[in-house]
């Protein structure tokens, strides 16, 4: 028995030394960011690995340390509002206008005006208040079975709520910001009972129950489900790259529409930063939002997730140019906030789970 | 008797401050319960709830069925009968517990999917199309098969634990009166293992209540899917809090029925010597018939998604910058280590308290900590951070006096995330502390006070040894529990730490679940490894 207990102590010994130079380094991650040099940190809920890299440049060309808490954006926000004015974010990095304009009404972000921001970023991806400014872009779109679907059939995002379409269309929950942006866009542009009959009528068409991500959507029509998905153009490039052949597949059988045309144009969202308000570290904030807006870090950011790029004066890259260019829905990205709340009452109310 | 009330008071006060912390953090969260109904309550009520109550009850009784069923049949088996592979499964049946149950819900989605694995052989070698929708486990009953799959292991394991240490004596005197196996299991088995059953089934519906995960990607609308809407989508916290409070009634209705179904009989120790039961060799058919049934079992909720894991890995091991993960696996290790040591300790202090102190009321005191498991994560984590930055912000002029500059130090150090992981998690540990007393019972305490020795020495001198099962199971649960975890490791980490499910969760909750493989079989190693580890210990007794 003592033996035992020995062994159990030994191991528990063995893994905290293990273990015990990072623990020290751990505890001393405060002190480590405690270095006496500049440094900036970032909240974000965007994790690709090329994000990293960019932290990376940015540290080498400027000195200042990147430090990093990547979660969920609405944990992040929450996490940000309670820690209040002693919060050590400096920057709170989203996607989704909607999600932007949440932490702007919470009151947890700063207007700052910067002149390489304005020359980067078209104020149309800018906050009215520039209290967040957007870098990359995304378009919700209509993905079609190239078989059985002409493009001539497809219009607006209305017509899909026509009868035509009954048991055709896949859409993800409406648990999803996208989903509720999407909505939200149409309440700003039709105003909400148009909005509401919108949602009520397309729930009426829908191939199966909503479920999976936009992805599975994509699949759903290959595998003969439905006809049409609405989904974010991003999902389609990682698709058309996977290192899963048979993904590829699946999306080289569908086609792209850009909807709205020739009405109020496609729905476009913004993935965005803002300065937190009691940042500590305001001026190298701004900096970091410099850079990532920067024509040179403009081209990875958005690449990385086959996003187009804010910066005008950077080439969206082949895949996106093939998609051609498109006219987008010409309201302010904050309606797409405003209007969250509503939109997710009418999901309920409609039934679209 | 001064000594013996010295005696008493350290514990009570040991134990009163570790309920308060265990507790108080949750406080923050109920303060909302009195809030005035408003419109978006009402919404709910009128549109969502009733959806929210019966798939919730749905998921929960269905979970709970196949989890018992798989769980007391394979525990049952491999602590009755010899059988060819017997000592792999008694170890490899716990391995499914380290396969966090979002990923085996994405694992299995992309085997079975149009594009997963199935379906593309069918079609490629087959030539058959077959109806897509016979593929479809992104419903109830999917989930149902994901969470039963990732999660009997608590049943199986508190049970067969039980089983082989506990129920010697009774089943040979069975045996001996000539009773038959399936007798044996109805009459004897089932009702002395009941409150072992009903603890590991209480914590698996406890898990699928909380789990976020899978009903977010399935696109189901659960209790904790509506929590977090209304929470961060309506921004209304006071509505979903009183969605919380549904929930926890809910938690609360299902311990009150385990209290019930555990009943009033207790069996512990009859004999201080453990013995384990003597296995009936199996011949023939059955013999090959227990093997298949372990390898069925086995094979669907370890080795299946386990191989599409690797497959995932080695499509993918090019495109992944591979520095971050040694990091992530000393991260995750460390606070895992550290975090199941406190919550085997606290449980211990507090399962001793209870059975110092005999009243009613004291020993439903532990029980609230539960609550901490009730609750989904994601709430908790908030409640945490508010607590400390409390606390930090009472600490200022101390922080100022040893020369910080920042008002937060608690908030933004490990000391959160470890805490937050106590509160959580307390319940797993002490279910298995607290069944390990049940066991020994009262006897061999009272009669080493009777000797002379105080509460405390009895503790560690009669107490701990026999307890060592107990501790090891549940510090094995919550070591896992704790390297699988996402909300509340996600939202309270300090800056730059990642551990690997937050590197799994990053790349799944992108669509990316090739990319995620990595982490996810790195969390399933260690956690693997934990349980040979343990399992030889325990073996070796």
């Amino acid at each position: 028995m003592k033996k035992s207990l020995g062994i159990l102590i030994a191991f528990l010994l063995v893994v905290l030394t293990a273990c015990g130079n990072d623990s020290t380094s751990s505890k001393n991650n405060s002190e480590e960011k405690k270095n006496d040099g500049p440094e900036v940190n970032l909240y974000t809920a965007r994790h690709y690995d090329v994000d990293d890299q960019l932290y990376k440049e940015f540290e080498e060309k400027t000195g200042i340390k990147v430090n990093v808490i990547k979660g969920e954006a609405d944990e992040l926000l929450e996490r940000i509002k309670r820690e209040g004015d002693a919060t050590e974010a400096d920057l709170f990095l989203t996607s989704d206008a909607g999600r932007l304009f949440r932490a702007k009404d919470a009151g947890v972000l700063q207007a700052v005006s910067s002149e390489t921001l304005d020359e980067q970023i078209p104020e149309k991806f800018q906050d009215t208040d520039q209290m967040w400014y957007g870098l990359t872009k995304r378009a919700r779109v209509i993905v079609y079975n190239k078989e059985t679907v002409k493009e001539e059939d497809l219009s607006t995002y209305e017509a899909l709520a026509e009868p035509e379409w009954k048991g055709k269309v896949l859409v993800r929950s409406s648990e999803n910001v996208y989903n509720q942006s999407l909505l939200a866009s149409l309440i700003e542009i039709n105003g909400e009972d148009e909005a509401k009959k919108w949602a009520a009528n397309l729930v009426k068409n829908f191939a199966r129950d909503p479920e999976g991500g936009d992805k599975d959507q994509a699949k759903a029509i290959a595998a003969g489900i439905g006809d049409v998905a609405i989904m974010n153009t991003y999902y389609l490039g990682q698709m058309l790259n996977s290192e899963e052949q048979e993904e590829v597949k699946v999306a080289e059988g569908l086609g792209i529409f850009f909807p709205n045309q020739d009405t109020t144009g496609t729905h476009v969202n913004v993935s965005g930063a803002g300065v937190v308000k009691y940042a500590k570290n305001k001026d190298n904030a701004i900096k970091l939002l410099e850079f990532l807006s920067s024509e040179k870090a403009q081209g990875t950011f958005a690449e990385a997730n086959y996003e187009y790029p804010v910066n005008a004066a950077v080439e969206p890259t082949e895949l996106l140019a093939s998609w051609g260019d498109f006219k987008e829905q010409d309201i302010p990205l904050s309606s797409l906030g405003e209007h969250n709340a509503a939109s997710i009452l009418m999901f309920n109310e409609v039934g679209w789970k | 008797m001064q000594r013996r009330l010295a005696n008493v008071n350290t514990w009570t006060i040991t134990a009163t401050i570790i309920m308060i912390l265990l507790v108080l953090p949750n406080l923050t969260i109920l303060t909302g319960f009195v809030t005035e109904p408003n419109d978006n309550w009402r919404h709910m009520k009128e549109y969502v709830l009733n959806s929210y109550v019966t798939t919730s009850i749905l998921l929960i009784i269905l979970t709970s069925i196949f989890t018992i069923f798989i769980g007391v049949s394979l525990a049952w088996m491999i602590a009755q009968y010899d059988f060819p592979f017997r000592n792999f499964f008694k170890w490899a049946l716990i391995l499914p517990l380290s396969i966090p149950p979002f990923i085996g819900a994405y694992t299995y989605h992309g085997i079975v999917n149009y594009t997963g694995i199935i379906q593309t052989t069918l079609r490629d070698q087959f030539g058959l199309q077959l109806n897509p929708s016979y593929f479809d486990i992104m419903n109830i009953p999917g989930a149902v098969f994901i969470y039963t799959l990732f999660l009997y292991p608590y049943v199986y394991t508190i049970t067969r634990v039980f089983l082989s240490q506990q129920a010697a004596s009774l089943v040979e005197s069975a045996r001996v009166l000539g009773k038959n196996s399936f007798q044996i299991f109805w009459s004897v088995v089932l009702p002395v293992s009941r409150a072992s059953i009903i603890g590991g089934a209480s914590l698996v519906v406890l898990e699928v209540l909380n789990d976020y995960g899978v009903v977010k990607y399935f696109g189901i609308q659960t209790f904790t899917t509506g929590i977090f809407q209304t929470w961060f989508g309506l921004g209304d916290l006071d509505t979903s809090i009183k969605l919380a409070a549904y929930l926890m009634g809910f938690v609360v209705l299902v311990l009150f029925i385990e209290k019930l179904l555990r009943g009033k009989r207790q069996y512990s120790y009859s004999t201080t010597k453990i013995r384990p039961l003597p296995v009936v060799k199996l011949k023939g058919m059955k013999a090959i018939f227990a093997s298949l049934y372990g390898w069925t079992i086995f094979g669907f909720a370890f080795a299946i998604p386990l191989v599409q894991l690797i497959d995932w890995t080695i499509l993918t091991f090019g495109s992944i910058p591979q520095s971050v993960f040694f990091l992530a696996v000393k991260n995750s290790v460390l606070v895992a280590t550290i975090s199941a040591t406190m919550v085997i300790t606290f449980a211990l202090v507090l399962g001793n308290f209870s059975r110092m102190v005999k009243g009613k009321l004291v020993t439903l005191f532990p029980k609230l900590s539960i609550i901490g498991y009730s609750i989904p994560g994601a709430v908790i984590a908030v409640g945490v951070v508010t607590t400390f930055i409390f606390i930090d912000q009472q600490l200022v002029p101390v922080y100022r006096f040893v020369g910080f500059s920042t008002t937060l130090v608690l908030s933004v150090s490990l000391m959160m995330l470890i805490a937050a992981y106590v509160i959580r998690f307390f319940a797993i540990g002490f279910n298995s502390i607290e069944s390990g007393f049940e066991k020994i019972g009262t006897d061999f305490r009272d009669a080493s006070r009777l000797l002379g020795a105080n509460y405390t020495k009895t503790f560690l001198k009669i107490d701990l040894p026999m307890l060592k099962g107990a501790i090891i199971s549940g510090f094995l649960l919550v070591f896992i529990d704790i390297l699988k975890e996402i909300p509340l490791t996600l939202i309270l980490r300090p800056f730059n730490f990642d551990t690997l499910s937050t590197k799994a969760f990053q790349y799944a909750s992108d669509e990316k679940i090739m990319e995620a493989s990595q982490a996810s079989l790195l969390i399933i190693g260690i956690s693997a490894l934990a349980i040979i580890i343990f399992h030889k210990f325990l073996e070796k007794e």
